[in-house]
């Protein structure tokens, strides 16, 4: 029979197989009737309200078993009396607030119980009921700040933080959690709860026989002690978490080091007096070890944290260089995610802000390579960050260290950057421009800069520059093009490519200055 | 934009086509129409056409399976689907951009419910967190059920809505059957847009008729859609009762009739017609000696004589002619035929010319499996398509001349078939194979042909035997396809009981049959009760057959 196997195959999926076969296509192709889908959502949700509300009894943990009682039943069974109702009730809620879907927060708040619940965490003859009780108040402090403010105003600060003090792990562990999402809140509850102490109780959780899911949960609630400015947490609280954090640093759990890390960098986004108490503990060199970890997940919050350092003085920048920052910056200005190359373009433009001395260190530790490799071809943002390396450099650098950068062909995809979309990267491009070419006056070398941008068709981009929009950049352009594109005839920087070889611009010449 | 039309090979899907042909005419709507007799050729249409075309229509086919899987189409691709077959796919009914199905509003489809077979993909990656990579922590968490309970949980609840979607795909696609005519389907389009031409509303009616004369439908259905037709010929042509505008002669006037049920009988005799239509053959039981002498009693009952019944019935005399209907429905009922009489519609147009809408269905069926050779495979389907135009009386009359030797050719053969035992009972369904060299075999290689056979046979067969059980089973029939090749096609039916719902199971029996035994067979037919398999793997198939059904 004819094309016989192929057909089988196509009528094989008319019956059967539709499982993957049809999934597939439904990815690829179907979108699925938008009016439909939404009825069917509100079906879903009636549902869900149906079976919690009328039929108690088929509720999510049906085929354990459970029994779920109704939000009235808990409520009534957690005002009353009788301890073993007080239990299951409250494990009721808990198990409603920890489901995935559409977890009932409000509902449960507005049943007025959580008061009662903060009560049971003082329960300590009932551990059961006190770890139920938590965990439930976590859920409820894990949503939006209207949540949160809803278990604080209940009164559980204090519960949770004598909690953390439970001879049961725990539940020690579940008020460890709740605490952190309170502070997560925000600077007004982290505030409450540093008022309240709950930093030394918290720390003395932390010790080398601490179990490794514990000691991510008290990380990471320390790094929301740390977390948030307009205020930054209060200054002997972060001297008394500091010395722990470095401790955290030296663990071997990734996760560990990186809510650590992202701890350092939170203090870090700060005022230079701050940025000092973090240096002064003598942690960056360590922190730049752990931005050459092979771990996205700790890159990503060391280098924030060098970063954050030399947005800082000269001095705190230095000890950053000191501490190898500069080594290590080029493979993060390689690396595969543009994340990364973003955030170390930025850090080296930092650096390239300051003194002559440390853009003398930048050009000797190798920088020039990867920035110019980073302005051709990396990521966008990335490009846009590598711009103000570059002009932060020709701002700062002296006339040889402008010159090196030159030779490292940094002009081309710079002038290619013109044709970005970004007015505020093309004012700060032609900024740079003009300041080459003072620099190209001062050594008498602007024939060669103009016959240079000429060649790597800059000139023709800015010409065209002068039709933009934006007045800034149509200024800029305008200076250049009349202070060192006009007047003289062009036909005098015609190709001057007979005296010695082709360019003499050209980038790996001996014989020139610029 | 031009648009390719993929008509398949019936006689509703013709009457749909020149429906939207003219529609097509009447906008200036540029189209190549490609005849496609199975999915074979659907297939290699569609890959032949694909660069060119961007909008496909097809027509009595497609709908029934997984079109984007079967033709993997661009995604700027679309394809529009008028056919009657049913249940429709899934994936069909709910893409909402590719594809786009033409339904009557009011056919009750029975999908079943986008959540019941369908899964966002989102609900089952909830927990991962891969693409979080290097973000800042999340400022608050929630602590879920235990990660194992929870997944335990979600897999098992996975595993049974697994089950349930296999147990409501399995009840939705096990039958097969037929929604409402794809000519009737066209006609409202036509009438919506206020372009309905009483050319158009003969074309529906035909198409209905199709449904009729092929068995698709219940005859609940047929007069529910009788009716619905009825409403829009009276809008058509009540001029004609009015003396004053009065149309012409040439006009082409549709009636309402309750007519016998005598196939092609206007263009016959009496007596031809009778022995040939399957109803009022099997009703006599007219293949034995006694079914003769029935007949006879029968003629003789209404009073008419024999020379005047076997001579054209265009040359009876008018006398006889006067009240024949109510004079022959009259013996009819006192022969246990009650239903001899049936709502149908005819056409009139010049003086001599009149049809009835079985009398163009046989005639164009006739002309489409006609099978002798006259020029490419499309040269059928032309040629049928055309004879549906009124211009082109020629092909018309050659088609009820086709006709004729069709419905003798399988009367005998149902009468040969009864008298030498050759439907026989397999246990769950009964079982009839022609044999190579029987007279007119080559006919019966014909979908349409072989399906018309079947479906005489069996009613002949319940009429024969006396055998309770039997009468109610259904009936699967083959019959030699390609001697070179060693084929068969292999059709089967629902049971023949008066409330039948025509629904059969025989599609997916077949695949399931052929699946387990790995016999050599093609499903090509877009009906899929009717099959191609190797002649050497039929008795393993049948084997299979009988004990899936057992």
């Amino acid at each position: 029979v004819r094309k016989h196997s192929q057909h089988m195959k196509l009528f094989k999926n008319k019956g059967k197989d539709e499982t993957s076969l049809r999934r597939q296509r439904v990815e690829v192709s179907i979108e699925l009737r938008k009016a439909k889908k939404d009825e069917q959502i509100l079906k879903r949700r009636n549902i869900s309200i149906h079976v919690k509300e009328e039929n108690p009894t088929l509720g999510q943990g049906r085929s354990f078993e459970i029994i779920q009682p109704s939000l009235e039943e808990i409520m009534e069974a957690v005002n009353g009396d009788d301890t073993e109702l007080q239990l299951l009730a409250t494990q009721a809620a808990r198990r409603l607030l920890s489901r995935h879907r559409d977890p009932p927060i409000n509902q449960i708040i507005e049943l007025g119980i959580i008061p009662r619940m903060v009560e049971f965490l003082g329960r300590a003859d009932n551990a059961g009921l006190q770890f139920e009780a938590a965990w439930a108040l976590t859920n409820i402090a894990s949503g939006t700040s209207e949540h949160t403010r809803a278990v604080v105003e209940g009164g559980a600060i204090p519960a949770f933080i004598s909690l953390l003090s439970s001879p049961h792990m725990h539940i020690s562990e579940q008020s460890v959690w709740a605490l952190g999402n309170i502070a997560g809140d925000g600077p007004l509850f982290r505030d409450a709860l540093i008022a309240r102490d709950v930093i030394p109780p918290l720390l003395a959780l932390v010790s080398p026989a601490t179990p490794i899911g514990f000691l991510r949960n008290i990380t990471w609630t320390l790094s929301n002690l740390c977390r948030n400015k307009n205020p930054c947490p209060p200054l002997d609280a972060v001297k008394k978490i500091l010395p722990v954090l470095i401790f955290l640093l030296q663990h071997e759990d990734k996760e560990v080091i990186s809510d650590s890390c992202w701890a350092v960098s939170y203090l870090t986004d700060s005022c230079n007096d701050r940025i000092q108490v973090v240096v002064d503990t003598g942690i960056l060199p360590r922190l730049v070890e752990l931005m050459d970890s092979p771990d996205v997940n700790v890159v990503t919050p060391a280098l924030r944290a060098v970063g954050n350092v030399v947005t800082g003085t000269d001095q705190q920048t230095q000890e950053a260089i000191d501490a190898g920052v500069l080594t290590v910056l080029p493979r993060l200005l390689r690396h595969t995610k543009p994340v990364i190359q973003k955030e170390a373009a930025w850090t080296l433009s930092n650096i390239a802000a300051g003194p002559c001395q440390q853009i003398q260190q930048i050009i000797t530790c190798g920088l020039l390579p990867p920035l110019v490799e980073l302005l051709s071809k990396g990521d966008f943002k990335a490009q846009k960050e590598a711009v103000w390396v570059v002009a932060n450099f020709t701002t700062g650098g002296t006339v040889d260290q402008v010159v090196e950068l030159v030779r490292s062909g940094v002009l081309k995809p710079l002038l290619n950057l013109l044709l970005a979309k970004d007015s505020k990267t093309i004012l700060t491009i032609l900024e740079t421009i003009s300041k080459l070419f003072m620099a190209a006056e001062k050594l008498g070398e602007t024939e060669k800069l103009c016959l240079l941008v000429e060649e790597l068709d800059g000139l023709e981009k800015i010409e065209n520059l002068q039709n933009h929009e934006n007045d800034m950049v149509y200024r800029a352009a305008l200076d250049i093009i009349e202070k060192y594109f006009s007047g003289e005839e062009m036909t005098d920087l015609e190709p001057q490519t007979g005296q010695d070889g082709l360019y003499d611009f050209s980038v790996e010449k001996e014989d020139f200055n610029f | 934009q031009r648009v390719l039309l993929l008509v398949a090979s019936d006689v509703d899907a013709l009457c749909a086509c020149k429906i939207l042909q003219a529609l097509f005419q009447c906008d200036h709507v540029q189209y190549t129409l490609v005849p496609v007799s199975g999915w074979q050729e659907l297939e290699t249409a569609f890959l032949e056409h694909k660069d060119q075309f961007k909008y496909f229509v097809l027509i009595n086919c497609g709908a029934n399976v997984d079109l984007l899987e079967i033709l993997q189409p661009e995604e700027d691709t679309f394809f529009f689907v008028c056919d009657s077959h049913r249940p429709i796919n899934v994936v069909n009914v709910y893409n909402d951009t590719q594809v786009k199905l033409l339904v009557k509003q009011d056919d009750d489809l029975d999908v079943p419910a986008y959540d019941d077979i369908f899964r966002d993909e989102e609900d089952e990656e909830e927990d991962s967190e891969s693409e979080s990579e290097g973000s800042e922590p999340l400022e608050k968490r929630r602590r879920f059920e235990e990660e194992v309970i929870e997944r335990t949980m979600r897999r098992r609840q996975r595993r049974e809505w697994e089950a349930r979607r296999r147990e409501i795909l399995f009840d939705y696609e096990q039958y097969e059957y037929h929604g409402t005519s794809s000519a009737m389907v066209m006609f409202d389009l036509a009438w919506i847009m206020s372009k309905d031409l009483n050319d158009m509303l003969w074309w529906a009616i035909v198409g209905l008729t199709d449904q009729w004369v092929q068995d698709k439908i219940t005859q609940m259905k047929y007069v529910t859609d009788i009716g619905i037709l009825q409403r829009h010929v009276s809008r058509h042509n009540h001029r004609n009762e009015d003396e004053e505008n009065s149309l012409s002669i040439d006009c082409m006037r549709i009636a309402f009739e309750y007519d016998l049920r005598l196939a092609l009988y206007q263009h016959w005799s009496l007596y031809e017609s009778l022995c040939n239509t399957s109803y009022t053959s099997a009703s006599l039981k007219l293949w034995s000696v006694q079914g003769q002498k029935r007949l006879q009693e029968f003629l003789a009952d209404m009073g008419l004589p024999l020379k005047q019944v076997k001579q054209k019935f265009n040359s009876m005399d008018m006398s006889l002619k006067e009240n024949l209907r109510e004079m022959i429905e009259e013996s009819a009922n006192k022969f246990g035929m009650k239903d001899l009489r049936v709502q149908t519609f005819s056409i009139h147009f010049g003086f001599k010319n009149k049809f009835s809408a079985s009398d163009i269905v046989y005639a164009t069926t006739s002309l489409m499996e006609n099978i002798e050779k006259e020029g490419p495979e499309t040269t059928n389907f032309i040629k049928a398509l055309d004879s549906l135009s009124r211009g082109n009386l020629d092909k018309l009359h050659q088609g009820l001349d086709l006709a004729k030797k069709q419905l003798r050719a399988i009367q005998q053969t149902v009468a040969s078939c009864i008298c030498t035992n050759l439907v026989i009972s397999q246990g769950p369904f009964l079982y009839c194979s022609l044999m190579e060299g029987t007279p007119d075999v080559k006919l019966f290689s014909k979908p349409v042909s072989l399906c018309l056979l079947s479906k005489y046979l069996l009613k002949s067969f319940v009429c024969s035997t006396k055998n309770k059980r039997c009468k109610l089973l259904p009936l699967v029939m083959a019959a030699p396809m390609d001697v070179e090749q060693g084929t068969v096609i292999m059709v089967g039916i629902p049971p023949e009981t008066e409330s039948s719902d025509k629904k059969n199971f025989f599609g997916r029996a077949f695949e399931k049959a052929a699946e387990s035994t790995s016999s050599r067979t093609l499903h090509n037919h877009f009906e899929l009760s009717i099959i191609e398999l190797k002649t050497e793997d039929r008795s393993k198939f049948l084997d299979a057959l009988i004990s899936l059904l057992s």
